[in-house]
């Protein structure tokens, strides 16, 4: 068996320790996509275990990284160690042929779903809310004015908090900082305070997105029977307002 | 998300008298199996003795959540999950169970009857299909019929207990628990009922709260 193989036969017995690997370090869009897809159904059945959605968020990252956003046009990544056999010369028969075109706000979106999905069905949970924190950092970032930047957040503290900080792969060709596989691991400690500084000057979050958020957190409380739910809805709606400030 | 038993039982008087049960103890290591599945019966067993006719219950153990249901003409049921999965499918599914079985077999049969002699074929069947909730049992999000308010929170097996009453005891006690087992129990020195399995990095364990 191969290692993704082995490692798919791990994830099917109960109780993995760690997330599956990779077989490279620069996996090409398509074995991302794939990997999104195929454990989607392993995370919604292992709620409470933060690897599973810890491995989402590093493929949705490694997917915004290999993808350059110039304007409207979407562009694969020149540094992507992908076979010359994959990649056809030109550009944009990439694009309609051999790489799949990937809507980022698209997947972006349906991973919300997703998340919203979990919530509701399985209240009290920290790592879904967690993970919802993930990826609206990342839309975020995606809609923001800034995609070749290293940005890093450290969430207002949740009530008995055990969230760890938001960390980005750096996004684009430009960044000395090779892509991590592990995508959670420190940046360098000394851009900390430039991208804090940097952070603080960036325009709020789009507002019909943060909209979206509160309705949803509304929802929520107005419905759920479970007080750990209430909690983490209303960390989350904390966490939400400490990012537009 | 996973459930590792469903039973049905029969609250007598004073003992629970257990008429089907159904186990998945994949997850456990081979040597293991047989005496968890022993364990498993005993907390069956216990919990329905110390509940009273007509609740519901949660009553949590370490990494575990038993859920029973006992109904009014004192038939019982118990699922054993772990922590993720929902409750309200677990209690659906109990209702589901024990309406079920109390069609198929006749009530003079309960006070008397164990697994040998009950002939209810169906429990392995619910306990496979309702490992996935979402599959077994896609609307239980939207029902409202059970009032989840009157589910009984315990957070350890012990408060189930009468005063001065150990677990040890009822253990040494236990005829549902084989020689192997109760060794077992002694061995380790916290007591724990059941073994957990593997650990992943899983949140950290919280007491059950009750709801508002």
């Amino acid at each position: 068996m191969n290692q993704r193989e082995i490692s798919k036969a791990l994830m099917e017995k109960e109780k993995p320790l760690a997330t599956p690997l990779l077989t490279s370090l620069f996996p090409s869009c398509k074995i991302l996509l794939d990997e999104l897809s195929s454990t989607k159904h392993w995370a919604s059945m292992h709620v409470s275990d933060h690897s599973g959605f810890h491995y989402r968020q590093f493929l949705l990252k490694s997917l915004i990284s290999q993808t350059v956003i110039d304007g409207s046009v979407l562009e694969q990544n020149p540094l992507r160690s992908e076979p010359a056999s994959v990649l056809p010369k030109d550009e944009e028969a990439a694009a309609s042929t051999e790489e799949p075109r990937i809507n980022l706000p698209h997947l972006l979106e349906e991973e919300v779903e997703f998340s919203t999905d979990l919530i509701d069905t399985y209240p009290g949970h920290e790592t879904l809310w967690c993970h919802r924190r993930h990826i609206f950092y990342l839309q975020h970032h995606l809609n923001g004015r800034f995609p070749h930047s290293v940005t890093q957040l450290s969430p207002a503290d949740s009530p008995g908090g055990t969230l760890s900080d938001l960390q980005l792969v750096p996004a684009g060709p430009h960044t000395s900082q090779a892509m991590e596989v592990d995508g959670l691991n420190d940046c360098s400690k000394q851009g900390y305070s430039q991208e804090t500084k940097r952070l603080k000057r960036t325009p709020a979050p789009d507002s019909l997105g943060l909209e979206m958020e509160h309705r949803f957190i509304d929802q929520v409380l107005s419905t759920c029977r479970n007080v750990e739910q209430a909690r983490f809805a209303n960390a989350y709606r904390k966490w939400l307002v400490t990012l537009s400030q | 998300m996973k459930l590792y038993s469903l039973s049905v039982l029969y609250k007598g008087e004073p003992k629970a008298v257990l008429l089907k049960a159904a186990y998945d103890v994949s997850s456990f290591s081979f040597f293991q199996r047989s005496s968890v599945q022993e364990f498993m019966t005993f907390t069956s067993q216990l919990i329905v003795e110390r509940s009273a006719k007509g609740s519901r219950a949660s009553v949590k153990e370490q990494e575990y959540l038993c859920h029973v249901y006992v109904r009014n003409d004192s038939l019982a049921g118990v699922v054993i999950a772990d922590s993720e999965y929902p409750s309200r499918v677990a209690f659906t599914l109990l209702e589901k169970v024990l309406d079920e079985f109390s069609k198929q077999v006749d009530k003079v049969e309960w006070p008397v009857g164990s697994p040998a002699t009950i002939h209810y074929a169906a429990l392995d069947g619910h306990l496979s299909r309702y490992q996935n909730p979402r599959e077994a049992d896609p609307m239980s999000k939207v029902q409202a019929e059970l009032d989840e308010t009157k589910i009984i929170l315990h957070n350890t097996m012990e408060s189930l207990l009468e005063r001065g009453e150990k677990l040890d005891d009822l253990v040494s006690k236990s005829e549902v628990l084989g020689t192997q087992s109760k060794a077992f129990y002694k061995t380790v020195s916290t007591g724990p009922l059941l073994r957990a399995p593997l650990q992943r990095a899983v949140e950290p364990a919280r007491p059950l709260c009750p709801l508002h």
